[in-house]
């Protein structure tokens, strides 16, 4: 997929070119490369093709020289002394330094498209550097090359944009567990289709065959009465039939929709939830909304009436032709030569709409950045006294997008009744061919044929109307597809062995050996850490930010799996778990409680369902949240809406901590719990806590290190690594410790 | 000092700069010569005036409020470092644009040669206050349109994204 994205829409090289490779590995004598990246940008920052490769030993730059041919410059690694980027807008400078009083040795510009790339060298150099051996395999470099270049385009579109026809086929797929139903209603609608040509045809019938000859005494009076209650019964019973078709049509075809809607919603949904964090840090909330709901919704109106529409208007103009052709070849061809000009027509005015709507749709976006950014921002524009400027912002931004929508109405309104003047057109020729072979002259014409014809032009329109929208309703529905494959297509990173381990009960001993972890299997966030937890244990972690102690817990929870090493549990190495299973005897409190919409009484027993109230009522006062709980208006049946807003923070977390606690889970995992709240409910938090830590091994993260002096044991991550581990006291004992500067620091502060 | 006067800076009076001959732009400060890196504070509003001037650990050397103000070598050694950091691609002509699920593909001549570039569906192109477009690829690569100077084909391909 990378490398179809790349050729596709980045266009550059997929993979370091097969001779250049060759060529840079033979002058470093055979030493595979093991990663390397274009260099887009030149001395004069004009855009072209180097490359910078690394190897074991190493690095090489490779320029276009003469003839084609590639100039290669090998250094040593051993002669970097440092490596300095200076950023820019859009060009970056990748200097390799060699002693100070020494020209750099290298220096390569590339733009942001490149900085995946050439950011993996350029780690695995510093890393090199601080004496830390990173060493990626060789046979993964054509793939983090493509992974860095690629990742843009596939976190915006992470399903290539496939052939139309393809997805529309798979599309139908969906069908198929209904073939019965579709068949039927596709049978109903050609029914409703073939059924509508049939009454023109029966008035000609009528005025040529019954009425004209019984008018001129040719048919008995008696003869032409049968004939036209015949006519007339046949009619009746023609649109009888066709009403029940299209009943049957309508009906079938809707609830095949909804079906197929509800099909592809529930997978989309299940799936959802069996993706890994990863996907989730890629894709906005609404985009996934968006796609289990408006999609999905958009996917039902194309199943349940697109493809009956396009399919049925092709077949009815068709039909519609054959009929004309062969009731009066000439009057048929004033008639049917034109409707391929008005289906371009129609797909020509939609196609110079998409610029209009394009620019409609972007000033309707300006409007709501203004309602997005000053209703939740209401209090600063208040206290700021900026309503005015507001107001005026909204009007301009109103008015603008107004004025682009009157414009396309504008259009539209034009083009209709331009388009059935055409049609019109057409009938006013027929008119005009037929009314003198009518009188006589030419090829005689009957009044029978003539009205036919009359009826059946009216039924041009419709079909022409949809089949000239065809290629906008194809194209909604399979963008919508897309959006939908893609998440579809998406495989969770942590997947369950085949016959996976399951700890019944968890003990809760907890190792790490060795673990390196790196999010996108190069820069390692983790770098070889190792520890034993026993149960019970309860283990602060404390550090800098984006050192690397959130990893740790994901690991513990499984959210991922370690790059390298082995996270094990109870002795097991957590890759073979049942992840399920591993996570019903797994609780988190988390700095930010995530409260569901529902009563209080749901998000405690939101881990355990069948939990009884008294067992809900006893995890509640252990978490100091009983009292308030009684004090809302309908208690524990309160609903607390949406993300639990209508509590505070401190409520929130006690909620959070009461439904850990009836969870009863064999390992917790604490982030952040306590901070962001006032004393008095720090305090009440911390009480609660303790109740819920006991007997459990515990993972606490906290910024507050006085909130962790009950860690059996503190483990200082920094920098990816466990640089300090012991108890408060030990710790403190260190003279130039990480901790004890840390706590030092905080006891100022305080 | 005032809350708005911050201490820790060089004077930009005082500043010297020089070009290193291996195309480093090197700051003379008290602390001695530092290799040095500039930005600019209002990339679109005011390119060439209000300079930050920093270090390796990305912290303010100085702040240049007008490069009129230093010496004449020291002012074409941040203007040499200016045109790489405030490098982005000038687009010349629109090839064309397509819309697929969720971007927009663009097909353009620049006057660093040819690009195409992909961007969110609804990100739209933003004016910039001394004219012109600015469009912020996928990738986070910044591309600058001036549109009245593009041929007709281009401003046509482009009007559904100008005012």
């Amino acid at each position: 997929m990378n490398h179809e994205i790349i050729s596709r829409y980045i266009r550059q090289p997929a993979q370091l070119p097969g001779e250049l490779r060759a060529r840079i590995e033979q002058s470093w004598g055979e030493e595979p490369i093991l990663l390397y990246a274009l260099v887009d940008l030149d001395e004069g920052l004009t855009l072209g093709e180097s490359w910078i490769a690394l190897g074991d030993r190493q690095i090489a730059l490779a320029r276009p020289g003469a003839l084609e041919a590639w100039t290669i410059q090998s250094i040593h690694r051993n002669r970097i002394r440092a490596v300095q980027l200076t950023p820019g807008l859009s060009a970056n400078t990748l200097l390799l330094l060699g002693e100070p009083d020494e020209n750099p040795l290298a220096t390569v510009r590339y733009t942001q498209r490149q900085r995946g790339a050439v950011e993996n060298i350029r780690f695995v150099l510093d890393e090199s550097l601080a004496g830390r051996a990173v060493t990626p395999t060789a046979e993964d470099a054509d793939r983090v090359y493509a992974d860095a270049v690629a990742r843009p385009v596939r976190d915006a579109q992470a399903l290539v944009a496939g052939r139309e026809s393809a997805v529309i086929l798979r599309l139908l797929g969906y069908l198929s567990p209904y073939r019965r139903e579709v068949t039927i209603g596709l049978l109903a609608a050609a029914v409703v289709t073939l059924t509508s040509l049939v009454p023109p045809y029966l008035a000609g019938f009528l005025l040529d065959r019954v009425v004209r000859p019984a008018q001129a005494g040719v048919l008995g009076r008696a003869e032409a009465t049968r004939l036209a209650w015949l006519a007339v019964a046949a009619m009746g019973a023609l649109y009888v039939v066709r009403q029940a078709a299209a009943h049957m049509r309508l009906r079938l075809m809707s609830v095949l929709g909804e079906w197929v809607a509800r099909d592809l919603r529930s997978e989309l949904y299940a799936h959802i939830q069996r993706l890994s964090l990863s996907f989730f840090s890629r894709k906005k909330t609404g985009s996934l909304i968006t796609r289990v709901t408006a999609d999905t919704d958009r996917l039902w109106e194309f199943i349940a009436f697109g493809v009956v529409d396009v399919s049925l208007s092709i077949v009815m103009l068709l039909g519609l032709g054959i009929v004309l052709l062969t009731l009066d070849w000439r009057l048929g061809l004033v008639m049917t030569l034109p409707v391929p000009l008005f289906c371009w027509m129609i797909y020509w005015h939609g196609e110079s709409l998409n610029a209009r709507f394009i620019r409609a749709w972007r000033k309707w976006s300006r409007l709501t950045d203004v309602l997005g950014d000053t209703i939740p921002g209401i209090r600063v524009v208040k206290a700021f006294n900026q309503e005015t400027r507001e107001i005026g912002r909204f009007v301009d931004r109103n008015d603008a997008v107004t004025a682009e929508f009157n414009q396309i109405h504008r259009m539209w309104t034009t083009f209709w009744p331009l388009l059935m003047f055409a049609v019109h057109t057409t009938t006013v020729l027929v008119w005009v061919f037929a009314v003198p072979r009518l009188l006589g002259m030419g090829n005689p014409l009957s009044a029978g044929v003539f009205v036919s014809f009359l009826l059946y032009t009216t039924m041009f329109v419709a079909p022409i109307e949809v089949i000239g929208q065809m290629v906008r309703t194809i194209n909604r529905a399979t963008s919508s597809a897309h959006r939908v494959f893609e998440v579809l297509d998406s495989e969770p990173e942590v997947r369950d062995i085949p016959n996976p381990v399951r700890l019944s009960p968890v003990r809760g001993r907890v190792e790490f050996d060795n673990v390196t972890f790196a999010y996108d299997g190069v820069r390692q966030i983790l770098k070889g850490v190792s520890f034993e937890v026993q149960p019970g244990e309860l283990i602060g972690l404390v550090g800098a930010s984006g050192g690397g102690k959130s990893t740790v817990v994901s690991l513990v929870a499984r959210f991922y799996d370690a790059t390298g090493g082995a996270v094990r549990i109870d002795g097991i190495d957590a890759r073979t778990l049942d992840t399920g299973h591993y996570r019903e005897q797994l609780g988190m409190v988390l700095q930010d409680p995530y409260l569901f919409h529902g009563t209080v009484l749901d998000n405690i027993r939101y881990g355990l369902p069948s939990a009884s109230l008294g067992a809900v009522v006893a995890a509640a006062k252990a978490a100091n949240a009983h009292d308030f709980i009684c004090r809302l208006g309908q208690g524990y049946d309160t609903v607390v809406g949406e993300r639990g807003h209508t509590l505070s923070g401190g409520e929130r977390q006690r909620i959070s901590i009461a439904r850990a606690i009836l969870h009863d889970p064999r390992i917790l995992i604490l982030d952040e719990a306590t901070s962001s709240v006032d004393t008095e409910t720090e305090r009440q938090i911390q009480e609660a806590l303790e109740r819920l830590i006991k007997g459990r091994t515990v993972f606490a993260i906290a910024h507050r290190l006085s909130t962790l002096r009950r860690a059996s044991r503190l483990f200082v991550i920094e920098k990816g690594r466990l640089a300090e581990a012991g108890t408060h006291r030990e710790l403190l004992a260190k003279p130039n410790g990480i901790y004890r500067k840390l706590y030092e620091l905080q006891l100022q502060l305080q | 000092m005032t809350a708005l006067e911050v201490e820790g800076t060089e004077q930009a009076e005082s500043l010297r700069l020089r070009t290193a001959p291996d195309g480093r732009l090197i700051a003379y400060t008290a602390r001695g010569p530092l290799p040095v890196r500039v930005r600019q504070c209002f990339p679109w509003s005011e390119p060439y005036r209000h300079l930050s001037i920093r270090d390796a650990e990305d912290k303010e050397v100085a702040l240049v409020e007008d490069p009129k103000s230093l010496g004449g070598e020291s002012r074409a050694a941040l203007e040499r470092a200016l045109a790489e950091a405030g490098f982005v691609l000038e687009v010349t002509r629109v090839v064309s644009i397509d819309e697929e699920v969720e971007i927009r593909q663009w097909d353009v001549e620049t006057r660093h040669g040819p690009r195409s570039f992909q961007t969110h569906l609804d990100d739209w192109p933003r004016s910039l206050p001394g004219g012109g477009l600015l469009i912020r690829d996928v990738g986070g690569d910044l591309y600058r349109l001036m549109v009245g100077e593009l041929d007709k084909a281009s401003k046509e391909l482009l009007w559904a994204f100008v005012d």
